[in-house]
């Protein structure tokens, strides 16, 4: 574990680097397609930050995450379109309630150990999706909510945003991933962060060192959820709609532990670099543009029979391929790409010293 | 004055009484041997005294507190921290963390935590292992690892499983020292052990448990006279 003094400075000052360039960013780039993409990165750090403390930290493997996800997303919308709640104050409204939940499933369900916990976090967001899908009333059911539009942002008389355009979301979404960071690393140096540890390196020698289990997997799951519905409302609003299969489903739980996975997980930066390689490659699939580019690039003829093959099938493809990339992440860099480059580097550093 | 008293406390699994009816005291500041052949029931008498089982009958008072009920994270904030038969370290976290996770049982400051568990690491003789990870100590170490982490947690009173399982003699002889340096600490310990000549040195009574109940209690002297004893261990007709 790092502490205070022994964070090197390099890092940091990348960091800091990285964070200016960010918020200059929308200055240079006029592409909307670019921005949309950052977003979509922005939110599933969030999202992927949030589950690394609850499963990265304290160990509680949640493969349900898409609950809380949901409930955010549906909290903020649903005030907002039907009750006419401004949605930044409907956001905390979603994270009160989705933490509300989140502690009384918690209070069941961390009972579980190991994969039975799984399974049961597994259970509890497909009842929340069944539950989405039939509340009809409040939800819409599978027709699921468009957003006809969001009032504008003001202090005072003076509009702030009125949302119009992509870069409101572009600041929120950064803003919040600096925050979700920020937080993560001041539990990482806590009391917090170092029972959450314990509890995952070995829950009845945590118990016996005097670490109320039931309480501190709780506080977790707390801080995990607060994030994880920022990153569910802040979703919904971007994209003006939400249903059931897209913000409550199994594929978004799968993928949110796959950010943390494919990063490193109980790292402050897995879930950064996991969502800059997951995000980028799951909509190059998803648009066809890797298909287009081998026959681009002379690698496939186009007309061939991979050709068409790659361009009728490979869109439909990303979750294949997702399991492809989990499967050669966890042979080749059980601890995620950062825990890879660390190894590497430590290696390194070791060959050096001889 | 009696620190620990186990009354009459019996721990039944389904039909099967792993400890039936023991009772003893333990004195502030002795150090009390608990032995007995395997499946005797010591570490379930371990177990129930930590709260991690309730004892189905009887009673267990430490410090004047009722403990039957309790579970094991407010035993140890009551000042009553044990180790484990097979060690538990904390893997991925350097053995300074490990040490201050137990430390922070007293403290919310990190830095206080460490002052502590800098102290702790230094009875046992672990400073020049601080920051290794401590999945990756060798089981000499871990075991005292898990002493200067029970330590950390401001204990009166220290329940050691078997804390000299597996180790050779020259590592032995270590926890041998380290037991009776913790005990002018002023620390209150029972000690489970295997080793004979071990438990005879370091402990000022012995109580043996075999099948489930207590078969004898006594200083070392005692004990080894003891014909019951000897039936036990070497099978008598």
């Amino acid at each position: 574990m790092q502490n205070m003094r022994g964070m090197s400075t390099l890092p940091v000052l990348l960091t800091v680097v990285a964070v200016i360039a960010l918020f200059l960013l929308p200055n240079f780039v006029e592409s909307t397609y670019a921005l949309h993409i950052m977003i979509l990165i922005f939110i599933s750090v969030i999202m992927g930050s949030g589950w690394n403390i609850l499963g990265g930290y304290t160990g509680q493997y949640s493969v349900g995450h898409a609950a809380y996800f949901g409930v955010g997303a549906y909290t903020t919308i649903v005030l907002m379109q039907y009750q006419h709640i401004a949605p930044w104050y409907g956001v905390w409204a979603g994270i009160l309630v989705a933490v509300a939940i989140a502690l009384i499933i918690g209070s069941i369900c961390f009972r579980l150990r190991g994969p039975y916990f799984v399974l049961a976090s597994i259970a509890v967001a497909e009842i929340f999706r069944v539950t989405a899908l039939n509340l009809k009333k409040l939800t819409n059911g599978a027709e699921g909510i468009l957003i006809t539009d969001i009032p504008p942002f003001k202090i005072g008389d003076i509009v702030i945003t009125d949302f119009m355009s992509k870069i409101p979301f572009y600041y929120i979404g950064l803003v919040t991933l600096i925050i979700a960071i920020i937080v993560t690393w001041l539990l990482q140096n806590s009391k917090l962060g170092y029972y959450f540890q314990a509890i995952r390196e070995d829950q009845d020698a945590a118990h016996s060192l005097g670490i109320n289990l039931t309480v501190y997997k709780n506080v977790a799951l707390a801080f995990s959820v607060v994030f994880t519905s920022l990153a569910g409302s802040l979703y919904g609003l971007y994209v003006g709609f939400i249903d059931p299969t897209t913000v409550l489903a199994l594929d978004l739980s799968v993928q949110i532990v796959m950010i943390c996975i494919i990063g490193g997980i109980g790292t402050i930066f897995g879930p950064v670099i996991g969502a800059v390689v997951l995000v980028p490659f799951s909509e190059a699939l998803r648009s066809n543009m890797i298909a287009q580019a081998l026959i681009d690039s002379g690698l496939v003829n186009e007309n061939s029979g991979v050709g068409t093959f790659l361009k009728e099938q490979l869109s439909h493809a990303h979750v294949l391929i997702y399991g492809i990339l989990l499967v050669v992440v966890i042979l080749f860099m059980p601890d995620g790409i950062l825990g890879f480059i660390r190894k590497k580097l430590s290696a390194k550093q070791r060959k050096e010293a001889i | 004055m009696a620190i620990l008293e186990i009354k009459h406390v019996s721990k039944f699994f389904g039909g099967l009484a792993a400890n039936s009816d023991v009772s003893f005291e333990m004195v502030t500041g002795m150090i009390m041997g608990l032995i007995g052949p395997n499946g005797a029931g010591k570490t379930t008498l371990f177990n129930c005294i930590t709260g991690y089982y309730p004892p189905s009958r009887g009673e267990i008072l430490f410090d004047g507190h009722r403990m039957n009920g309790l579970n094991p994270d407010a035993v140890c904030k009551l000042g009553m921290a044990r180790t484990w038969q097979k060690v538990r370290p904390l893997a991925k976290m350097s053995v300074v963390d490990n040490v201050m996770v137990g430390a922070l049982c007293r403290t919310n400051s990190l830095k206080k935590a460490r002052d502590i568990a800098m102290e702790k690491i230094k009875v046992v003789g672990l400073e020049k292992r601080i920051k290794v990870l401590a999945g990756s100590l060798p089981i000499g170490e871990r075991k005292k690892l898990e002493v200067a982490r029970v330590l950390a947690t401001k204990p009166k009173l220290l329940l050691l499983d078997e804390v000299m399982g597996g180790l050779n003699p020259a590592e032995s002889e270590e926890i041998i020292q380290l037991i009776l340096d913790i005990k002018n600490l002023g620390i209150t310990q029972m000690v489970i052990e295997h080793d004979m000549k071990a438990i005879m040195r370091i402990s000022d009574r012995i109580v043996v448990l075999n099948s489930g109940e207590k078969l004898a209690e006594g200083n070392p002297q005692e004990i080894v006279s003891n014909k019951a004893v000897i039936d036990a261990y070497l099978g008598g007709e």
